[in-house]
Order: C-alpha cells, then sequence, then structure tokens
C-alpha cells in the first residue's frame, strides 16, 4: 500500500511537470515567429505610455517610408505598469517587447536587472549631441543601456497678472533679474500674499511629491546620495534648502496640496497659485488640463538658484528614454527605430513642436526654438527652455531614487505633523536609506 | 467478480478524479509558496543573479519599524470599521428579513453594489470627495456648521486611516449583510412566536433570540474580515499611497513597494512568509474559537 500511494505521488509530479513543460513550449513557439527574412516584414513591439506615444505617432509616417519593411506596434500602458511587467519580462526570458520607455527617474534602476541592450557602440555618435546628464542614468559599469529621449528642464513659471498686482515685474527678463536667488523668491512670495491673497506654490505638507525640493538639490548638484552613492541626504547644504521650504510652508506661503494632483490643478485654475517650478511639460499641464481660460496670463523665466554666484541653475524633472530588450531577435531593426525617432533633430524638433517633448538633445539654431506661444503672453517660451537645459548639473537619478524619494515625503510628514526638526528628520532618514540600500 | 483490472481502476479512479485540484493546487500554491521561502532567503532585485544570504531578510525584517507599524495600522483599521460594520449589518439584515418591509430585493441590492464596483473607480470617487481644499465631505461640513476649518481626511495619521476603514466599510457591509441575513433566514419563525406568546418585546427576542442564533455568523463573518483587513491593497494604495508617515501602510502594500517599486524581491518575500504565517495562525485562533462555540 505504501508503494502504491507513492506512485501516485510520482505520477502526480509527472502530471505536473508534464504540465509545466507544455506551457512553457508553447511560449517559445510563440516568440519564435517571425524570423528575419531579406523582404520579410519584421514586427517590432514597442512598450510606451500615451503620451509618449503620441510624440512618436508624429514621425511614424515618415519611418514607415523610410523603413517599410519595419512594422511598429505600440502597447500602451502606465509607466509604473510597465517597469513591472518588463521585470517579469526580463525573468521569462521573453524575446517581446523589444523596445521599451524608461522615465529617467527609473533608468538606472532598470539597467541594473541587466536586461537590457548594450547599445555603447550604437550610442557613439550622440554622445555629445545630447544633454551630458541624461547618459548618466542609462550608462553602468560604462556601457551604455538606452538612448535619451525628452528632458524636463525646470523653469519657473508665473502669472504675470498677480506678479502685476504685487507690483513686481512682469516681463521675463525683468523678474528673471528681479528673482535671482530663492531668498528673492520668498521676498516676492510674501509681497504676492500680502497683496493678492495667492499663495507662491504648490505643495503638499504630508505628502510632498519633493519636485521643487528635488529640483533645488539638482541645481546645487547636490542629491539624495553624493557622487560615490553614498547617502548624502543628511549633508549641511542640504539641509539649508529644506529649511527654505519648511519657513515658506510655516509662513503660510505655500497651497498645500500635491504637485500635479487635482486639488493642485484646481488652485493653479483658480488662480490660487502664483508660480509653478517645475520642468517644461508643465506648459501642456497648465495651458490644456487646468487653466485653458487663462490665456495670456502665463509667463516663463529661469528658476532662481541659492546663491547669485552658483554655476549651474537649471535642474531636470523627468524625461524619458529608449531602450532595448536583450533577448529581442531584432536588435538591428530596433535600433533603427530608435536612432530615427530620437537620433535625427528633424524628429526630435517635430516632438517637441508638436507634442511638447522637449528634446534631451541639444538643438540650438532650430527656428522652433524661437517660434511664440500664443498661450504664455507671446513669449519664445522654448528658449527659455533650452537655456535652462544647457545650465543643467550633470547629475544622475540612481537607481534608489524612487525608494528614496518616498522615504522624503515622510521627512516632511515629520517636520509638519509631529513637529521634527529637520535635523533630525533629515538624520532619521538617511539611517534608514543606509540600512536599506547598503550605502555608506 | 472482481478482475485485476478493475481493482486497479479503483485504485486509481478517484485519485484522477480529485487530481485537477490537486495539479492546479502544486502549480499556483504550493510551488509558488515554497519559492518565495526560498526567494527570502536571498538578495535579488527581481532579475539575475539571486545571491543567498541566509535569514538576512528575517533580521532586518525584525527590525524594521515599517513592518510592525503596518500591522498596528491592520489592527487598527479593523477596530475601526468590523464591529460598525457587524453592527450596521445586523440591523439592516434584521429590518431586510422582517415582514412588514417593502422592496427588500431592492434595497439588498442597493447595499451590495459598492461591492462589485471596480475598487479602483471608487476610491477615485473617495479622493475627490474626502479632497481637504474642495472636497464635497469638508464643504458639505462646512455649510452646515459642523466645522471651521477643513479635515484633513488624507493628510494627517489618524483621519487617513478613518478614511481608509470608512472606505473598506462601504465596499464590504452589504457583502455581510447578506452573509448575516442568510443567518437570520435559518432561524426557525416558531421561535420569536414563542417568545411573543411569552410576552417578550421585539427588542428582547432581537438580544435574547436573534443575536445568539447568528453568532456563528459573526464569528465567519469577523474571520473573514481580520483576513481582508491585512491584505488591504488597493484602497490604500490609491487613496493614501500608504501616507502620511506610513500611517495606511499594510502588510501587502509594504509587499508590494518592496517588490515592484524598490526591487528588492528578497526582502519582499520574507515579508510574504511571515504574513503568510501570521495569517495562519490568527485563522487557526479564530477556527479554534470558533468550533468551541459549537
Amino acid at each position: 500500500m505504501k508503494r502504491k500511494s507513492l506512485l501516485y505521488v510520482l505520477i502526480t509530479c509527472l502530471m505536473v511537470s508534464l504540465l509545466a513543460t507544455a506551457c512553457s513550449s508553447d511560449n517559445k513557439q510563440n516568440a519564435s515567429t517571425a524570423p528575419a527574412n531579406g523582404d520579410e516584414k519584421v514586427k517590432l513591439v514597442v512598450w510606451i505610455w500615451e503620451t509618449a506615444k503620441d510624440g512618436l505617432d508624429l514621425n511614424m509616417e515618415a519611418f514607415n517610408a523610410k523603413y517599410p519593411n519595419i512594422e511598429v506596434e505600440f502597447q500602451t500602458m502606465k509607466s509604473t505598469d510597465l517597469y513591472s511587467k518588463y521585470l517579469i519580462t526580463s525573468n521569462t526570458g521573453d524575446t517581446v517587447p523589444d523596445i521599451i520607455t524608461v522615465e529617467s527617474t527609473n533608468l538606472s534602476q532598470i539597467v541594473k536587472i541587466d536586461s537590457l541592450l548594450d547599445i555603447t557602440s550604437r550610442v557613439e555618435p550622440y554622445k555629445d549631441k545630447m544633454s551630458a546628464y541624461k547618459w548618466e542614468d542609462a550608462t553602468k559599469d560604462d556601457k551604455v543601456y538606452a538612448m535619451p529621449w525628452d528632458s524636463g528642464p525646470v523653469v519657473m513659471f508665473y502669472r504675470n497678472d498677480l506678479f502685476a498686482q504685487a507690483g513686481l515685474p512682469t516681463d521675463p527678463d525683468e523678474v528673471a533679474q528681479k528673482i535671482q536667488t530663492w531668498d528673492d523668491y520668498y521676498e516676492a512670495a510674501k509681497l504676492i500674499k500680502e497683496k493678492t491673497g495667492a499663495m507662491m506654490y504648490g505643495d503638499s505638507k504630508t505628502n510632498s511629491s519633493n519636485r521643487m525640493f528635488e529640483s533645488m538639490m539638482w541645481q546645487r548638484g547636490l542629491w539624495y546620495f553624493d557622487d560615490e552613492g553614498n547617502v548624502a541626504i543628511d549633508s549641511p547644504e542640504i539641509k539649508e534648502s529644506a529649511d527654505f521650504l519648511i519657513k515658506m510652508q510655516n509662513e503660510g506661503l505655500v497651497f498645500d496640496a500635491r504637485a500635479n494632483s487635482d486639488q493642485w490643478g484646481n488652485g493653479i485654475r483658480d488662480g490660487k497659485i502664483a508660480t509653478v517650478v517645475g520642468g517644461s511639460w508643465h506648459d501642456a499641464i497648465i495651458e490644456n488640463q487646468y487653466s485653458p481660460a487663462d490665456k495670456g496670463k502665463w509667463s516663463v523665466a529661469m528658476m532662481p538658484k541659492w546663491s547669485k554666484d552658483d554655476k549651474y541653475t537649471g535642474a531636470n524633472q523627468g524625461g524619458a528614454n529608449l531602450a532595448i530588450n536583450k533577448k529581442s531577435k531584432h536588435p538591428e531593426e530596433a535600433w533603427n527605430f530608435i536612432e530615427f525617432m530620437l537620433g535625427s533633430e528633424d524628429s526630435q524638433v517635430k516632438m517637441m513642436a508638436e507634442a511638447g517633448l522637449f528634446p534631451a538633445m541639444l538643438v540650438n539654431n532650430d527656428a522652433s526654438l524661437d517660434e511664440k506661444s500664443a498661450y504664455f503672453n507671446d513669449q519664445a517660451i522654448r528658449k527659455v527652455y533650452s537655456q535652462s537645459l544647457a545650465n543643467t548639473y550633470p547629475l544622475a537619478y540612481t537607481s534608489d531614487f524612487p525608494m528614496a524619494n518616498k522615504l522624503m515625503t515622510d521627512v516632511w510628514a515629520k517636520v509638519f505633523l509631529n513637529h521634527v526638526s529637520s535635523e533630525k528628520a533629515l538624520q532619521e532618514m538617511a539611517d534608514e536609506l543606509r540600512s536599506k540600500t547598503k550605502r555608506n | 467478480m472482481k478482475t485485476p483490472k478493475w481493482n486497479k481502476q479503483m485504485l486509481f479512479a478517484p485519485y484522477l478524479y480529485i487530481s485537477p485540484y490537486f495539479i492546479l493546487f502544486f502549480v499556483f500554491s504550493l510551488y509558488p509558496i515554497l519559492y518565495s521561502f526560498y526567494i527570502s532567503l536571498t538578495d535579488w532585485n527581481g532579475s539575475g543573479e539571486k545571491v543567498i544570504i541566509g535569514f538576512d531578510n528575517y533580521i532586518q525584517l525584525f527590525g524594521d519599524k515599517t513592518f510592525w507599524l503596518s500591522l498596528w495600522n491592520s489592527s487598527l483599521i479593523f477596530l475601526m470599521y468590523v464591529p460598525l460594520m457587524l453592527f450596521l449589518g445586523l440591523i439592516f439584515a434584521s429590518i431586510l428579513n422582517s415582514n412588514w418591509m417593502v422592496g427588500k430585493g431592492f434595497f439588498r441590492m442597493a447595499l451590495f453594489v459598492p461591492n462589485f464596483v471596480s475598487v479602483v473607480a471608487v476610491s477615485f470617487v473617495f479622493i475627490l470627495l474626502l479632497n481637504t481644499q474642495d472636497g464635497l465631505v469638508n464643504s458639505i461640513l462646512r455649510n452646515i456648521g459642523l466645522i471651521d476649518s477643513p479635515i484633513p481626511w488624507l493628510e494627517s495619521p489618524w483621519w487617513a486611516r478613518i478614511s481608509v476603514a470608512m472606505m473598506v466599510l462601504y465596499r464590504w457591509l452589504g457583502y455581510n449583510m447578506l452573509l448575516l441575513l442568510t443567518g437570520l433566514q435559518n432561524i426557525s419563525k416558531d421561535l420569536y412566536e414563542a417568545a411573543y406568546v411569552d410576552g417578550a418585546t421585539k427588542l428582547k427576542s432581537f438580544f435574547y433570540i436573534t443575536i445568539p442564533l447568528v453568532k456563528k455568523m459573526l464569528l465567519f463573518c469577523t474571520v473573514l474580515s481580520t483576513i481582508g483587513t491585512f491584505s488591504l491593497f488597493t484602497e490604500p494604495f490609491i487613496l493614501t499611497q500608504g501616507g502620511p508617515l506610513n500611517s495606511t501602510m499594510t502588510p501587502v502594500l509594504m509587499l508590494y513597494i518592496e517588490s515592484f517599486q524598490n526591487f528588492n524581491f528578497g526582502y519582499a518575500s520574507s515579508i510574504a512568509v511571515c504574513f503568510f504565517i501570521l495569517m495562519m495562525a490568527i485563522s487557526l485562533l479564530q477556527m479554534r474559537i470558533f468550533d468551541d462555540k459549537e
């Protein structure tokens, strides 16, 4: 009897393994269809999110004309879903997708899982054509794994009508002159609050996205981690920036809503927020999503800097990249696609002009930079973006950015809810970050 | 007249018939559980090399304040909504079970609808309603003069827990009411008639007949709610992202953040294993209590 039951166990195991192999061989068959024969069509699968796809769509016609034998299928999803799905893909060794879109904020993390194709030699001609900072997160052990797409040069969007009411200048050049440093920004905030009742910017005390704070760190070359990868959030310089933002909050100069939330958008719509210090892509959000009725009321200037002597003034917020799956069956065609879309100035300029994706590529002498925006008071806003981009500190987000960003949100909550000192809150964050990331 | 062949079939057949369940169980439950136990002993970023590090993940986990806080949060949220939910569920069930009630089918459905509406959609509606600056709830409370300054529904630790608890209550009230209703319908009408004849009031028969006889069902609902509360995910994930200050962090949300946001799959698996053991212990404990009542 004992032997019999052993037999059944064996049979069950056999059936399980049969089932398992049946499944996996199925997968392989699906994946190995469409070999790349000379005149046969090659199909590339690109994982992307909707707004980014809108940019590529503008160039699809030209791409199809140049590469008639490459067919491109876009599969759209949320960026966070894309990363977790790709992680699973890389685990199972799937050949699909061929190309993925990755935000710079998450790029280093994705590069670290070792499933992207090394494109070091292919990107060589583009090394100097792109903003230097973009390569940092795409590189691991001197090998490059992604091609930069767009940037989010940080600028200051401001309500010129509120500025006028507060007796501040409204012309972008004069504003840039008047608000050179963050202290100037603070003084302007007090004036605006007093004269108009509007808040200077929107940020949540307990659920901050940290965008403003990160831009302030970035422009000074400071970050959660230093150049050697050690945790640096407890440095005195960073505490200065944090204390500045705490002062703004404590003096009631900030609209309490997480940046880019609906609540924040309503504040923009109702004219309760005077400035947005953020990536260039905010132009489309302000113009189309939150404040379409306020044509002519917004202008753009460079963001304030910490001290007048600082070399860099700009920072970056977001921006995407394209990368190739190491297991892709068509790496050549995938690279053709990426090179066509991101390596050519024509494609990049088109995406900038029509989809609001400001290129990581340094396009300085193009007429589209001088094009005036009707919504933004007939200002050549892209001129400001390119100026900001050229002055952006070459900094990397690094692989533990998502974790650091989340912990930083708690630092503000500790300061504002539990009245912990900024020094202690930052120190606690540094300790936690060190123990979790095993950094120094 | 049993031939050897028939004997063999007799032996085989039952196992063959029950095999589909076991195959599915092995492939989709047992193997993943054992595999995640293996991963919990490694340092793994979700792809590439797994480095075996023994029980380091567990040592780190037991020293992780967030993990203990997540268990504490779940217990608090449980206390905030389960008693209220069972109380309301029982009252609604009694009303729907009474003879004088009209439109029973409609109300039964109306209460049950929140349970099968997409949680994600409901969460977004709750975000709009609970918006501090201009949400509907604060506007109403302010207009009828109950509050002077807006309540930070999602921005302070206690209110955030209450908001999550209320949303869970909204979602599961109807479901628990239905369970209790089936319990009520099993109670023989004779008992109430006898009590009536003996001169008991409606209230008395509710406390001395209804409640003792649905006790078993109440316990069953509590067991389900315990597991449900500890594995809460979608509500806090969308409403608060586990914040502020991790006050709405639950073990499953923490597991998700560690795995799919921080790519610490080893650490996340150790959370999964501890969570599994904890849930098993709680379920066994509750089943023991459950048995004693029989």
